[in-house]
């Protein structure tokens, strides 16, 4: 009797843990997707009634700024990601496959390293691509150091660790039979990263790749000191295949999205402030887009983050 | 409108394909950047200067401090300030030239409910209330200078410059020479510790801290209050009479001061009978080698640009600054 009322109050008392810890589980669950849920709603309530075409078509009008629009923000975020991609991805991609594949202090000193690296503040990546990329250039060139490049270098350096650490932990999740097997049938090792283990690997990957776009994208800090802003479109004549043409310019100053939304927030101007609602409307909008069409074109991938 | 529509499809469309392949002539868009004082007549001019010549010039508003570093640092094609460079700062940047374009008035624009606008204050009344002396809005000095305005006991909230500011050096140049206790306590300079308050970056910024914050004073370019609608106060100037800030105001304050040879000078607490008191000065800052394009734009600045200037909120240069500036404008390589 004493043995099995002992066991019963045991038994009780492991219930009732069990119930209160699952209900702050779930409570913690609530509560973050509670904020998410408020954050966009706060935000479509605020952005959506200022969304119009002109935003999109439009520049920045100083004289009367409702006619204005933020066609050169969007079109920079874009090149800014874009050139971000193209410096981090190869990078990203290449150091975690090292780091899956290789043992030894060196390894483990860049993966040390690479953690470092993610948890700098952007700003000071920022300041760091001023100190070499804007003010060195500016030297030889004056007023050409605010540029595109610049911008795309900050967020490339930033996307860097964050595309090597879930690439490396995608392809840990990888069953090692798959390699064992693919090794065993006389396969080389890149033979087997670059057939087996990587299109095993990519809709996780991908994933990865978008989060770490995601995380930059909205970065207003490094690009203060990289791309400064503008308030038009800048363009050049270029040769393109011998026939004389109207490009994007790179290689000045230019505008994005967190910039211009930081701007026009802080404004006195309450149609600024409207603006700039538009546009962090806009910006999650596009990410959300990113995604979803990442994700379609990859789609049939085996290993998804988890 | 028309022509400041793009096609952003079809830019897109060209995009990175001939960004990469195509042969680089320079972007021809001039660079300037710095003061957030004259920001809103500087990206009017551009606005206007681009309907006339087609020539973009884009001008961001990062304060004045981040003007002379970047002139400095050669990374923009021309940097703007509200304070002179100091010497060491010319001391870092050889053949950098001080050009001024406007004046303008710093006026303290208030939020009181309740209250009239144009109050009626003195320079040390305004020292004390930023050094946190006089803490609230009935206080006796304040009802003394305002005979017949009921003001509520509410709490003073200073607001300030909180990144490198000439309007800051404007103002607390002001205020040093006014009360000696400000001078001691908190001094001259872009940036200054004031000892209580909350803090904006940009005009901008605490142009919007005054708007939404009950019992709030700041400083801001007149234009920056007129645009926004804020009331601002008359000050006592040195003659003793309380001067409403007004671009005739300015004109007379700046035309009482005599300018050297490098333009650099404060012209704060100006002896004239109906100037006004916290006026300055605002310099666009070149090197003696710019582009031939940031010259000709300064040309148009200084002659049809001037004409703009009143109704942006700001005061035209005076007749024989103007030829001074031009001159040196002029005689730029």
């Amino acid at each position: 009797m004493a043995v099995s009322t002992r066991t019963d109050l045991h038994l009780a008392r492991r219930r009732t843990t069990n119930f209160v810890m699952l209900g702050f589980c779930v409570l913690a669950s609530i509560v973050a997707l509670v904020m998410l849920g408020l954050v966009l709603y706060f935000l479509a309530s605020q952005g959506l009634k200022h969304i119009s075409p002109r935003l999109f078509t439009r520049l920045p009008n100083n004289i009367d700024i409702k006619q204005g629009g933020i066609a050169h923000s969007i079109f920079g975020t874009l090149t800014l990601l874009g050139i971000a991609s193209l410096i981090s991805l190869p990078l990203g991609i290449l150091g975690g496959i090292y780091q899956v594949e290789a043992r030894g202090r060196f390894a483990f000193a860049v993966r040390f390293l690479t953690d470092v690296l993610n948890g700098i503040p952007s700003i000071v990546i920022g300041i760091f691509v001023y100190a070499a990329y804007v003010y060195p250039l500016s030297q030889r060139n004056p007023g050409s150091g605010f540029s595109g490049y610049a911008g795309g270098l900050a967020l490339g350096i930033m996307m860097i660790p964050l595309v090597m650490r879930t690439t490396e932990e995608i392809l840990r999740l990888v069953p090692f039979s798959l390699r064992e097997a693919s090794l065993g049938l006389g396969a080389t090792r890149w033979r087997t990263m670059w057939s087996i283990v990587l299109p095993v690997a990519r809709g996780g990957v991908i994933t990865g790749i978008m989060l770490a776009l995601a995380r930059v994208a909205g970065e207003t800090a490094p690009l203060l000191f990289t791309i400064l802003g503008n308030e038009y479109f800048p363009t050049k004549q270029a040769n393109v295949l011998g026939a004389k043409v109207t490009v994007p310019a790179m290689n000045t100053a230019i505008d994005a999205l967190p910039l211009r939304i930081f701007n026009y927030a802080v404004g006195p101007n309450l149609e600024q402030h409207d603006i700039a609602w538009a546009a962090a409307l806009i910006l999650i909008a596009m990410i959300l887009i990113f995604s979803i069409a990442a994700r379609y074109a990859t789609r049939g991938g085996v290993l998804e983050e988890h | 409108m028309n022509s400041r529509t793009i096609k952003a499809a079809a830019v897109a469309a060209i995009g990175f394909g001939a960004l990469t392949g195509a042969s680089a002539a320079r972007a021809q868009i001039i660079t300037g950047a710095g003061a957030s004082f004259p920001a809103p007549l500087y990206q009017r001019w551009a606005q206007a200067y681009k309907q006339a010549t087609g020539q973009q010039i884009n001008y961001q508003s990062i304060g004045s401090s981040g003007g002379v570093k970047n002139i400095t640092a050669r990374a923009v094609d021309f940097g703007a300030s509200d304070g002179p460079m100091t010497a060491s700062e010319m001391q870092n940047a050889p053949g950098v030239l001080h050009i001024p374009m406007v004046a303008g008035a710093v006026v303290l624009a208030y939020n009181v409910r309740g209250v009239p606008e144009h109050i009626k204050l003195t320079g040390p009344v305004i020292a004390d209330i930023y050094l946190g002396a006089i803490t609230r809005w009935n206080d006796p000095r304040i009802t003394a200078l305002n005979p017949g305005v009921n003001f509520p006991a509410a709490n003073i909230v200073p607001a300030f410059r909180s990144d490198g500011s000439g309007t800051t050096n404007i103002f607390t140049n002001y205020l040093s020479q006014v009360s000696p206790a400000f001078r001691e306590r908190v001094g001259v300079g872009k940036a200054v510790k004031f000892p209580k308050g909350i803090g904006g970056k940009g005009n901008e910024s605490v142009a919007a801290l005054v708007r939404q914050t009950p019992g709030a004073i700041g400083y801001v370019e007149l234009a920056y209050a007129e645009n926004n609608k804020l009331s601002y106060a008359d000050v006592q100037n040195r003659k003793g009479n309380f001067i409403r800030p007004t671009i005739a105001a300015t004109t007379t304050a700046a035309e009482a001061a005599r300018l050297p040879s490098d333009f650099r000078l404060i012209i704060t607490n100006t002896p004239a009978a109906q100037g006004y008191p916290i006026v300055g000065y605002t310099w666009i800052l070149v090197r003696r080698d710019t582009k031939p394009g940031v010259k000709k734009f300064l040309q148009w600045a200084l002659d049809e640009g001037q004409k703009m200037a009143a109704p942006s909120g700001y005061a035209p240069l005076p007749a024989n600054v103007q030829k001074r500036a031009l001159a040196v404008v002029n005689s730029l390589q």
